[in-house]
């Protein structure tokens, strides 16, 4: 059996607040998929009731946005967009069917993956801001609560629908990827066809062999 | 049949008999008293509460002509026909509609999130800091469903107050707004806002065309933000979620995955 050749690609910390971001946005996702309509109120039993959903959810929401705050820290400076980025963007179809030909090359995020950031981040603050005023519904203002339930759900779905893009990719469409995510090792090959030009800058980063 | 409560503001004489009535009968912590109060006012309360359903709102409105008047309405939950705090409600069932058209929660199914309150364009539903449940006036279903009338209306002393079928004090309401502008109150009318498909809570008023004299919304209807948070939002919401995961797999069919040669 040949030995694969595997580079790092994310530190114990960068995997650890990325999967405390996973969980917490499933689970404020999926408690709050339960407060948005009777027809998915059915989701609340899966959390203890809707009672324990509506007490939870704001936290699971608080959880998320501590966790996406250590994202950030860990990669606003590797999600900021260039010139090569745009270009990718606009090929960005091209991508999706693996006609790739004529992309630019990737660096340690491709452009997709700086933009589900981003997504991420402005929907996040959104959220946050509305759920904050729909906590206290006798305390605010009627004109923010108004504004609220239209700003709250609107920024989940954009938030959710780029999630399961994410997850999609993540798991099925780029075998390889999860493992990165999980012990943090991709094979070089993978590197080297993902994400070529931080491949060539972290070749002096930690390899080893399986 | 679907119920309802015609309130006639200008036979009511503001003693409050109906708050103590409805404090009594469901039976809460709060206790009414007569007196003044500190802030120049003999309104019990400056609003509803969780446990306070049915509030005198004493008025002073001074006309046109300078002349003082002193309006005294009840206020509570209007029973709307289009609820908007019924619109609002994820929880099935914790806001529900009577066969008589009366608006009622069931405490054991709601569970405190508040949307109701946003939902409500008279701002009635009440936010127990205690329960963590939202209460509001039920029109005494628990009498009105044994024969009884609502606590309020027995204890009114000057008929200001009636309980009968809807169509009933539809007319009778009618005919009263008729009787004063007979009687010299040209803009005698009767509140029944549209914008919610109607009440089943009925005033007459003397002057009908500043219903915000009373203490009353103009036009209230459910808010245009709560019919698209309901409506369209909610719509786009499922068909993103049913798309995004049909989508995947429809990709994978037909693309497959970025494999890479080692």
């Amino acid at each position: 059996m040949t030995a694969v050749r595997r580079v790092l690609r994310f530190s114990v910390a960068e995997r650890a607040v990325h999967w405390m971001t996973a969980f917490s946005f499933l689970y404020a996702a999926l408690t709050g998929l339960a407060l948005w309509s009777p027809s998915f109120f059915w989701l609340s039993s899966f959390f203890g009731g809707g009672e324990a959903v509506r007490r939870w959810h704001p936290w699971g929401g608080v959880a998320f946005a501590v966790a996406l705050g250590l994202v950030f820290r860990n990669w606003s400076k590797d999600m900021r967009l260039d010139s090569e980025d745009r270009k990718w963007l606009r090929r960005a179809h091209r991508y999706a069917i693996h006609d790739e030909k004529g992309l630019p090359e990737a660096g340690r995020f491709n452009a997709g993956q700086k933009m589900l950031f981003w997504t991420q981040s402005v929907a996040a603050l959104l959220l946050f801001a509305s759920g904050v005023v729909l906590f206290w519904p006798e305390l605010m203002p009627r004109g923010l609560r108004l504004a609220a339930v239209l700003v709250h759900p609107s920024a989940a779905i954009v938030s959710i629908a780029g999630i399961l893009i994410h997850i999609y990719m993540g798991t099925a469409a780029v075998p390889g990827a999860l493992r990165g995510m999980i012990d943090g090792w991709v094979s070089e090959a993978w590197a080297r066809a993902h994400h070529p030009r931080w491949y060539r800058e972290s070749r002096a980063v930690k390899t080893h062999s399986d | 049949m679907i119920v309802a409560k015609l309130i006639d503001t200008t036979s009511c004489i503001g003693c409050k008999a109906c708050e103590a009535a409805c404090q009594e009968w469901n039976d809460q912590g709060l206790r009414v008293g007569v007196a003044k109060s500190d802030d120049g006012t003999y309104q019990t309360l400056p609003d509803l509460r969780h446990d306070f359903w049915n509030l005198i709102k004493f008025k002073e409105v001074t006309r046109e002509d300078g002349s003082f008047t002193w309006l005294m309405s009840k206020y509570q939950c209007m029973h709307c026909v289009d609820a908007g705090c019924l619109e609002a409600c994820p929880a099935p069932g914790a806001i529900f509609r009577r066969e008589n058209g009366i608006v009622d929660f069931d405490h054991d199914k709601c569970i405190g999130c508040g949307y109701c309150i946003t939902g409500c364009p008279f701002d009635v539903p009440k936010l127990s800091p205690v329960t963590q449940k939202v209460y509001k006036c039920t029109l005494c279903s628990d009498r009105t469903s044994v024969g009884l009338e609502p606590a309020c209306i027995k204890a009114c002393p000057t008929n200001c107050l009636t309980f009968g079928a809807r169509d009933d004090l539809v007319r009778l309401a009618d005919a009263r707004a008729e009787a004063l502008r007979a009687d010299g109150k040209g803009n005698a009318g009767v509140y029944n806002p549209a914008g919610v498909g109607g009440t089943n809570v009925l005033y007459v008023l003397a002057d009908a065309t500043r219903p915000e004299d009373y203490g009353l919304p103009r036009d209230p209807t459910i808010p245009w933000q709560v019919r698209l948070w309901k409506g369209p939002i909610k719509w786009i919401g499922n068909a993103v979620l049913v798309g995004g995961v049909l989508g995947a797999f429809l990709h994978y069919l037909r693309y497959g995955p970025k494999e890479v040669e080692q």
